[in-house]
């Protein structure tokens, strides 16, 4: 996955947008969003609900033109699109769109039409169903459809004519987590295919499935990075915790507060645990192995703690309100 | 152009298919018209309705004589329930709908002709509808004007009695002066008097028994009338009306169908997908057209072959004319219900804007009252629906036999281009920004 391409830069970026702003009156919902997507990329927007993220797709889709700035998608501006270029985008929508008097197939068959498939091309239309596992319930009417299938309906029918991008607006709203997972390995399956995704989602948890993250709130993109990297920014480095065999006593923690690896204050979690900032992990890890030793401490357990992503996007937002 | 095509006939599966899923909903549009046509004939039969009626004759006994002339008409409308001598009793049967008439005879008829004064019948009637009321009156005039022949055939009946006894006498004073003319010599000057007195008898004689040879129906009614339709064939209720139903009903469909189709798009969400999708606005109206066109001829097919041969419905004219009438018909109303569903924010709103449609045709549109008896600005409202159009098509092919004049096609035409032009904007609007 090619999340090296330049940031500023359109080239090698399937959507890249500048200064993107989009205002319904007074209303800002989309402020000065500058956003790269690289070709091939899981690109998950996040953000509480109303925050501006359908606003942003539907401006990457050529729905609302922008108040100022410019977004190039595919290349083009989206308020341009020619038919090729809408053929080349699959758009899912929160809800459920499609027609509950129609079954599954027909739904699909719909969709396939109206996106200008061959009819006699459409044998890909069973692997489709195959793929969101909907094959055996290809005759059911949409509407007695479980709230899940009629979600995997809606992907289906996303990807009818095999797009290049997809932009997927929260896709896993309202659905277990179970499904959830799954959804999410069927967008690592399509990503493996070589699309593009770009989802939105409420769930923070599920930033760890993308490649780059953007976190937006009240219509300001505050970040974009990669899974690690936002915990990074989030926390000033990577959270290490320590365990050991004897105490951690007062005097060890100032000495850990003073290495150079250090950031910040060392977090008491038991007597014999503790928890810690530092810039890069794989750096402080061998160096804390070898502090503890000289301090005659057993070492029970040391290692990177995976902070929650609700923790993170926590933390973000809290470090942006400060700096407003 | 194949992309196109696959496009268009995405809407024309999609909406042959939800409707087909409707399966109760296809029976009723396919046998309630012709249920509500084969009631209407049960209901209206080809005659007038008969007015039960109550004679008040005040004073009985002063008119004994001629109490049958006023109370046994031969007019099949009216049913006489007898004869009533007090006014207010009558009138209390007729407010509890005991009667339908309620008819005063003038007390002293003769004695009021006598004195140079018309004799006045009351009439008294319960009836709200104007229409109703216009029927009464026409009742009663026709009622009249037969008690009016009655008293004058009963007059020309003495006369002609009386010039029966009369003419022997006239017959004897022409021998009498027959005999004095051949008496007198030929030279006498009063021989030519008698000649021309005789001349004169002889023509009275004559005028006499023509007058007693005819008969008085004859005398006092020289004259009769006798109408005669254009077309050979008798129309009932149902005949008339039939025509109109299939026009009221296909456009009551066209434009609940269809304004109740992009509307729901819109409500759903799935008008951003097709704006997502390389869908024209074109493309999406022609798909719908289409599917709804098909569907619609194929009911209107089924319709009108209950309707000619099951119900026996006249069709003068010829099929091929009949079939661009109902193409066109549907077009047009298809037209007006995609416009009013890409001016509606709910289904509510829609449904209700078809109503209103449905309401301006029953009333402007000839189904019941004709057009010529509107008043002339008003016609522009009846003009601006296509029921109006079609109705009058399908009159004129059904039940005359012939093609309506070409202004009519044009204009339920242009109507349909117009609106399927605004339904084209409109809809590029919704879906292209």
């Amino acid at each position: 996955m090619g999340v090296t391409q330049r940031k500023d830069s359109r080239e090698g970026n399937v959507v890249f947008t500048k200064d993107l702003t989009k205002k319904f009156g007074e209303q800002t919902a989309v402020d000065s969003l500058n956003l790269y997507v690289p070709s091939g990329a899981i690109f998950g927007f996040i953000g509480p609900s109303g925050c501006g993220k359908t606003t942003t797709v539907r401006l990457l889709t050529g729905i609302h033109a922008p108040t100022s700035g410019e977004a190039t998608v595919l290349g083009k501006n989206p308020v341009h699109f020619s038919d090729s270029d809408k053929e080349k985008i699959g758009y899912l929508i929160q809800q459920f769109v499609l027609y509950p008097e129609l079954t599954v197939w027909e739904n699909i068959s719909f969709a396939a039409s109206f996106y200008g498939v061959n009819p006699f091309r459409r044998g890909h239309l069973h692997k489709l169903l195959d793929f969101v596992e909907l094959a055996e319930h290809e005759r059911k009417l949409a509407g007695n459809l479980s709230g899940g299938m009629k979600r995997r309906l809606s992907l289906a029918a996303t990807l009818v004519h095999n797009p290049q991008l997809l932009f997927l607006d929260e896709p896993t709203a309202g659905i277990d987590p179970i499904l959830r997972r799954k959804f999410w390995d069927y967008f690592k399956e399509l990503q493996k295919e070589g699309h593009t995704l770009f989802i939105t989602t409420q769930y923070v948890g599920e930033a760890a499935y993308c490649d780059l993250v953007g976190v937006m709130y009240e219509g300001r993109l505050l970040m974009v990075d990669t899974p690690d990297g936002l915990r990074k920014k989030a926390f000033g480095g990577d959270l290490i915790g320590i365990r050991t065999t004897e105490g951690i006593r007062f005097e060890h923690r100032r000495q850990l507060e003073g290495q150079s690896f250090t950031r910040g204050k060392v977090k008491v979690i038991n007597d014999q645990e503790i928890e810690m900032i530092v810039d890069e992990a794989s750096i402080a890890i061998p160096l804390l192995v070898e502090w503890s030793q000289a301090q005659r401490l057993t070492v029970e357990m040391i290692e990177q703690k995976s902070t929650p992503f609700d923790d993170v996007f926590v933390k973000i937002i809290e470090k942006e309100t400060v700096n407003v | 152009m194949f992309k196109f095509l696959i496009r268009i006939s995405s809407f024309l599966g999609k909406e042959f298919v939800e409707i087909l899923r409707q399966p109760r909903l296809i029976l009723t549009l396919v046998f309630g018209p012709f249920l509500i046509m084969f009631l209407f004939g049960l209901g209206y039969p080809d005659q007038s309705r008969p007015l039960r009626t109550l004679f008040v004759i005040e004073d009985q006994d002063a008119l004994q004589e001629q109490a049958n002339l006023f109370t046994e008409s031969p007019n099949p409308a009216i049913i006489s329930l007898g004869v009533e001598n007090n006014k207010e009793l009558a009138l209390e049967k007729l407010a509890r709908n005991q009667t339908d008439l309620v008819v005063v005879i003038p007390p002293n008829p003769v004695e009021t002709i006598q004195s140079n004064q018309q004799a006045e019948f009351l009439v008294y009637h319960n009836e709200v509808d104007p229409f109703q009321a216009a029927y009464v009156q026409s009742i009663a005039r026709i009622y009249v004007d037969e008690i009016n022949r009655r008293a004058l055939q009963t007059v020309t009946e003495q006369g002609q009695e009386e010039a029966g006894s009369a003419q022997p006498s006239l017959e004897s004073a022409l021998s009498k002066t027959k005999a004095i003319r051949a008496a007198l010599p030929p030279a006498d000057p009063n021989a030519a008097q008698l000649a021309d007195l005789e001349q004169e008898l002889t023509t009275v004689n004559e005028n006499l028994t023509t007058f007693r040879s005819l008969g008085s129906g004859v005398l006092v009614s020289p004259f009769a009338v006798r109408t005669s339709g254009l077309s050979e064939v008798q129309f009932t209720p149902t005949g008339f009306f039939a025509p109109a139903v299939i026009v009221l009903l296909l456009q009551h469909l066209s434009v609940t169908f269809a304004s109740l189709s992009i509307v729901r798009e819109r409500r759903s969400g799935i008008m951003e997908l097709f704006r997502v999708a390389p869908l024209t606005a074109l493309e999406t109206l022609l798909g719908k057209f289409l599917s709804y066109l098909v569907f619609e001829i194929i009911l209107a097919a089924i319709i009108t072959g209950l309707a000619v041969w099951v119900l026996k419905i006249p069709m003068l004219g010829q099929w091929q004319d009949y079939a661009v009438a109902i193409v066109v018909l549907i077009f047009t109303s298809l037209a007006l219900g995609f416009m009013i569903s890409l001016i509606s924010q709910t289904d509510t709103q829609a449904v209700q804007y078809s109503m209103l449609v449905l309401l301006a045709s029953i009333f402007f549109s000839g189904f019941f009252l004709d057009l010529r008896l509107m008043w002339e600005p008003v016609r522009v409202v009846a003009w601006s629906i296509p029921a109006t159009y079609g109705i009058r098509m399908l009159h004129d092919i059904m039940l005359r036999g012939e093609l309506s004049p070409a202004i009519i096609f044009l204009g339920i035409s242009a109507i349909g281009i117009g609106l399927f032009l605004i339904d084209w904007l409109l809809l590029r609007r919704h879906m292209e920004g």
